[in-house]
């Protein structure tokens, strides 16, 4: 049949369909109203120079080649400086290893679907909303004045930050995984440890473990941060020449911290898809 | 003797929702294998999950191996579920572990929490794991993964591992209908031929009324949560059928 054949056999007056409907099409783009008028309103209300924006980045390039050109490598290179990348290295490995330890009770309590106990729900939920409620230099703060400026504070700081971090991710896993294992294992007499550790634990193996590794991954990152606010490593040193205006120093501080975080990033992509690879 | 009664059994899944069952009464013989048939939507899954309250009860009366299964503290169901072998439609297996964790996964009910964690069955349940491994035809698949089997074998590792309870009740949720004809006969022959040489009763949702009709000793009929017919096989006509699934539930 032709294309006019087959237009010609439409009937004129048959029924329409149309993909917005009253009222869902009014909220839609409703909705979206609302969001264009508010941030057309942040613009107007923060004041934002458009053109003064454009020519912040002319004026950085400036001021990073005046007074952080070049960048110290000899600094970063020497003994000291290279023991606190070590530092570093293990306070964020010690936190997220800590953290992800922790936060896999609290996970599992907090996992709406397989909860050992209707009290043991909002204890876990709490545990990892208040780990993540506080941020980790707070968290550095907090536990610098406690325990005293160093490597002790630090980890404390950052094994509470992976355990918001990892408790919320590793809750999400378990509250999405199939249930007919645990059904079966409830039927066969199982208590909820042995429900977890039978129908929970094989489900969600491999996707923990890419988790865990995205912790570390992410603690490094924050371990530098962590250091400036008193936890040791290599923020320690970034805050001393910062204040001490070194700053072709800090600029191969800020250099090392990238690098360090770049190899943290491939090492962690790497292991990831080698553990998915895996199953 | 009566291993199993049921009476003005009511389950609802939340306050406002619908009643999934509607008062249902009866009861399993201990020489039973009884089909329950129906409609899809009919309640025949709620109501088996309802014996070992795996879907909790909202009225009546479950009374399983001479217990009130709704008065039983959750350690006391735990210690009431391992009698009570189960086998599901969709398999339920652990599919990232081997086929024979898997079975001794039965056990739990009977294993302490160390030995769980390390999964360190005794070796009196590795012997019997093999011997029903053995009885249900896998022997040569002991160490490979649930899911690197087929759907007949993996319905042949549940089964493997109901036994491994020593289960004086068999609950089957529609143990053949992710299965072909051909295997599904052969996995009810299966489940039928160790019930009787176990002389476990067996209570089957199913909702191929042939396999019903060629297996099972009883049949009872539901239709909307409610029980419509109620009788020996033979007795099953034409009629009761047609009434059974007269009103589709969609």
């Amino acid at each position: 049949m032709t294309e006019q054949a087959i237009t010609a056999k439409l009937p004129s007056n048959g029924p329409t369909w149309s993909r917005y409907r009253y009222p869902e099409s009014l909220y839609r783009f409703g909705t979206l109203l609302v969001v264009v008028l508010f941030l057309g309103y942040s613009l107007h209300f923060l004041n934002v120079d458009i053109a003064k924006l454009i020519g912040a980045l002319g004026r950085l390039v400036g001021v990073v080649s005046d007074r952080y050109y070049p960048p110290d490598l000899e600094y970063v290179l020497d003994r000291g400086y290279l023991a606190a990348i070590l530092d570093t290295l293990q306070m964020s490995f010690l936190g997220s290893f800590a953290g992800v330890c922790l936060a896999v009770p609290l996970a599992w309590f907090s996992a709406g679907n397989v909860t050992p106990h209707r009290v043991m729900f909002p204890v876990g939920r709490l545990g990892v909303i208040s780990c993540r409620a506080i941020h980790e230099t707070i968290w550095t703060i907090l536990f610098v004045s406690v325990l005293g400026f160093g490597m002790l504070a630090g980890v404390s700081a950052l094994t509470m930050f992976c355990i918001g971090f990892a408790g919320k991710l590793f809750a999400d896993e378990i509250e999405a995984i199939d249930m007919g294992p645990v059904e079966a294992m409830q039927s066969a007499g199982a208590n909820p440890l042995q429900v977890f550790l039978f129908a929970v634990v094989p489900q969600v193996r491999v996707a923990f473990t890419g988790i865990a590794i995205y912790t570390w991954d992410v603690a490094f990152r924050a371990a530098t941060v962590v250091g400036f606010f008193g936890g040791g490593g290599m923020g320690w040193y970034l805050k001393r020449n910062v204040q001490q205006l070194e700053n072709l120093r800090v600029a191969a501080i800020i250099l090392s911290i990238i690098a360090m975080v770049l190899i943290a990033e491939f090492l962690s992509g790497y292991l990831r898809s080698a553990v998915n690879r895996a199953k | 003797m009566n291993v199993l009664e049921v009476s003005d059994l009511k389950v609802r899944y939340s306050a406002k929702g619908p009643e999934i069952l509607k008062g249902i009464d009866f009861e399993v013989k201990d020489d039973d294998f009884l089909a329950i048939i129906g409609p899809s939507g009919a309640g025949k899954s709620t109501l088996i999950r309802a014996v070992n309250r795996l879907v909790e009860p909202t009225g009546g009366r479950i009374t399983l191996l001479g217990e009130d299964v709704r008065n039983l503290n959750p350690r006391q169901l735990r210690g009431l579920r391992r009698n009570v072998g189960m086998i599901f439609q969709e398999f339920n297996l652990i599919n990232r572990m081997s086929v024979m964790d898997n079975v001794l996964s039965g056990r739990l009910g009977y294993t302490g929490n160390l030995r769980s964690l390390f999964r360190a069955f005794p070796q009196s349940d590795v012997n019997q794991a093999l011997y029903y491994l053995d009885r249900v035809g896998l022997s040569d698949h002991i160490n490979k993964r649930a899911d690197e089997l087929s759907g007949g074998q993996r319905q042949r590792v549940g089964i493997a591992r109901a036994l491994m309870q020593r289960p004086k009740l068999l609950l089957l949720d529609e143990p053949t209908s992710a299965l072909d004809p051909k295997i599904s006969r052969e996995v009810m022959h299966l489940i039928r031929d160790i019930a009787l040489e176990l002389k476990v009763p067996a209570l089957c949702n199913i909702h191929d009324v042939q396999l019903a009709k060629e297996f099972c000793n009883r049949i009872i009929g539901m239709q909307d949560g409610i029980k419509k017919f109620d009788g020996a096989t033979e007795t099953l006509r034409d009629a009761d059928l047609e009434e059974i699934y007269a009103m589709e539930v969609l």
